[in-house]
């Protein structure tokens, strides 16, 4: 505490001095680059850490991010403009829903705000890698990125594993042309789900060859309860890690691994 | 009052027909985890509104009151919801009915202590729009705290109240605690005709006033927190069914507890039937949430009423 008391004006008169010097320089002072959307965040450890001012608070929480642990070291911002202008970005990455109303205000300012769409397949996650590597000027490690989930998804062998319902928190499923289809139809499923809501009753009146879940969370949570519930014990199950599918990213790779195993 | 039993009888066989799953009989993994628990929560919760509703107006003294608008309800989902989010539950399932139970009391105190400087009447029913407000205020407050991240999105869904997929643990946790508060509701029949009188007269008749709160406050937190712990917020229920049977059953308060159980449970049973029955029916992607069916049903019911009481 007294070690903080004694710092604060020395940091306090940094911060000044920085303030002052990007003032001077301009644009070209820039601080860095900062996140506001979980999947932004997670491309944004993978393609450039050096450049983090800061991530959205969720990047540190290991069952909904693959980069939990470095982002723990890392700085995190609410989704609140002033305190992402106070971090100065010359850069700033988000969805296309939510903080829309932070993301008009910085516009507003004058910052750069690059918003990706959530993709709904490994095409448009390629796509979605490329444009953030662009837009952080790192269009090879971007390649790269995009080059290890290719071969990852190309090494696993085709089989045809009959039908599977991929079932979320509410019992919503992964429908047709949705990310999760994708995902099953990678691993040699063929997709039961309707993209609607299927409740218990309806799953064990017509269960599929195989229910995926995301695995149980770390908290309690009353969308996700049902999931489990007993009238379901006799159905065949597998459960993926839900920071593989929390995003629709190259990490994904791994569900389509784990589904495929 | 047989009539009354048979319909319940009928209406429960009906019940064990009707699901996701289509009309008719299921087998019997669908039968016993899904439609049995259901069906027994939609008995046991609606007799708990409906007493608790008939016995609130009676010691109140007050057609409007009901355990949802007084506030009663959402201080229950509040102690509930504290359980569940925290991780009580999980740790120890008896949590659950024990939290509601623990919240409705909370609410009940908080409104009786109005009540003895009010009185009844209009101020009564805002002390109870306050009391809502507040346990909404501290339940949307202590959410956004909570570990799960997506907690204030979800709880959403489950404070319109419903029973849809209710494991037969919910009913072992809720089946004591209902019928318990139920069954010390039913004896305070005397003691609500005596009130009905003001609480001089009846003190001056002999009548044991306080106990008489007392135990109408237990029985009311029992059913109707146990009922708000493992259902959501169902509303109305308690308001519209004392109405509806004044006409059959008198105005004495103390006549309307038997038939407000029997007609809470075969109202809620007949709603939840409906929420089953509607996607089945009409072009509609899910279930209807049953609280948001008892909400149409009563809300107008409360209009009219809260006209008839308007001087």
């Amino acid at each position: 505490m007294l070690f903080f008391q004694r710092s604060l004006p020395g940091w306090r008169a940094l911060g000044g001095m920085c303030g002052a010097l990007c003032l001077l320089a301009g644009p070209a002072c820039a601080s860095g680059v900062v996140s506001l959307n979980l999947c932004t965040d997670q491309l944004l450890v993978l393609l450039a850490p050096e450049r983090i001012a800061a991530l959205s608070p969720l990047a540190r929480d290991p069952s909904l991010s693959v980069v939990a642990a470095q982002a723990a070291a890392m700085p995190w911002v609410r989704a609140d403009t002033e305190a992402v202008l106070r971090l100065r970005p010359d850069l700033v990455l988000a969805g296309d829903y939510g903080a829309q109303a932070v993301v008009a205000a910085l516009r507003g300012r004058g910052i750069t705000v690059v918003q990706v769409t959530e993709p709904r397949d490994f095409a448009g996650v390629a796509s979605e890698i490329d444009a953030v590597a662009q837009a952080l000027g790192q269009p090879a490690r971007g390649e790269a990125l995009v080059a290890t989930m290719q071969a990852r998804l190309a090494a696993i062998p085709p089989a045809r594993r009959g039908n599977a319902v991929f079932w979320e928190a509410r019992g919503f499923s992964a429908g047709p042309g949705s990310f999760g289809d994708a995902v099953l139809r990678a691993a040699g499923y063929r997709n039961a789900g309707t993209g609607g809501e299927m409740g218990v009753e309806a799953l064990a009146a017509h269960p599929p060859d195989i229910l995926i879940t995301n695995a149980a969370p770390a908290y309690p949570s009353l969308a996700t309860d049902m999931l489990w519930h007993p009238a379901l014990r006799h159905l065949r199950r597998t459960s993926v890690a839900p920071a593989l599918m929390a995003c629709a990213g190259p990490w994904s790779a791994g569900a389509v691994e784990a589904l495929a195993r | 009052m047989k009539l009354a039993v048979v319909a319940i009888v009928v209406l429960a066989g009906l019940s064990l027909l009707l699901g996701a799953a289509g009309f008719g009989l299921p087998d019997a993994d669908i039968l016993w985890q899904l439609r049995v628990p259901r069906t027994a929560l939609a008995l046991l919760v609606g007799a708990g509104l409906g007493i608790s509703g008939a016995v609130l107006q009676g010691v109140l003294r007050n057609p409007l009151a009901d355990p949802g608008f007084l506030g009663i309800g959402g201080c229950a989902a509040l102690g509930a919801v504290i359980a569940f989010y925290w991780g009580f539950t999980a740790a120890f399932p008896l949590a659950l009915p024990l939290s509601g139970f623990l919240g409705a009391t909370l609410g009940c105190v908080a409104l009786l202590l109005v009540f003895s400087r009010a009185q009844s009447g209009p101020g009564l029913i805002l002390a109870g729009v306050g009391v809502s407000a507040l346990a909404a205020a501290a339940l949307s407050l202590l959410l956004s705290a909570a570990p799960n991240p997506f907690a204030l999105y979800e709880i959403t869904f489950w404070l319109m109240g419903g029973l849809q997929d209710r494991t037969l643990m919910h009913l072992g946790l809720a089946a004591v605690p209902i019928i318990l508060g139920c069954a010390v509701l039913l004896r305070l029949g005397p003691g609500l005709d005596a009130l009905s009188l003001g609480e001089e007269a009846a003190a001056s008749l002999g009548a044991p006033v306080a106990r008489t709160l007392q135990l109408a406050v237990l029985g009311v937190a029992l059913s109707v927190g146990t009922g708000a712990a493992v259902a959501g917020g169902i509303g109305f229920v308690g308001l519209v069914v004392p109405h509806l049977l004044r006409p059959w059953v008198g105005q004495r308060p103390g006549a309307l507890l038997w038939p407000s159980v029997l007609g809470g449970a075969a109202l809620l049973l007949a709603a939840d039937m409906c929420a089953r029955a509607a996607p089945l029916l009409l072009p509609l992607a899910a279930e209807p949430r049953l609280g948001v069916l008892t909400a149409l049903l009563g809300a107008p019911f409360l209009v009219v009423a809260a006209r008839r009481v308007a001087p």
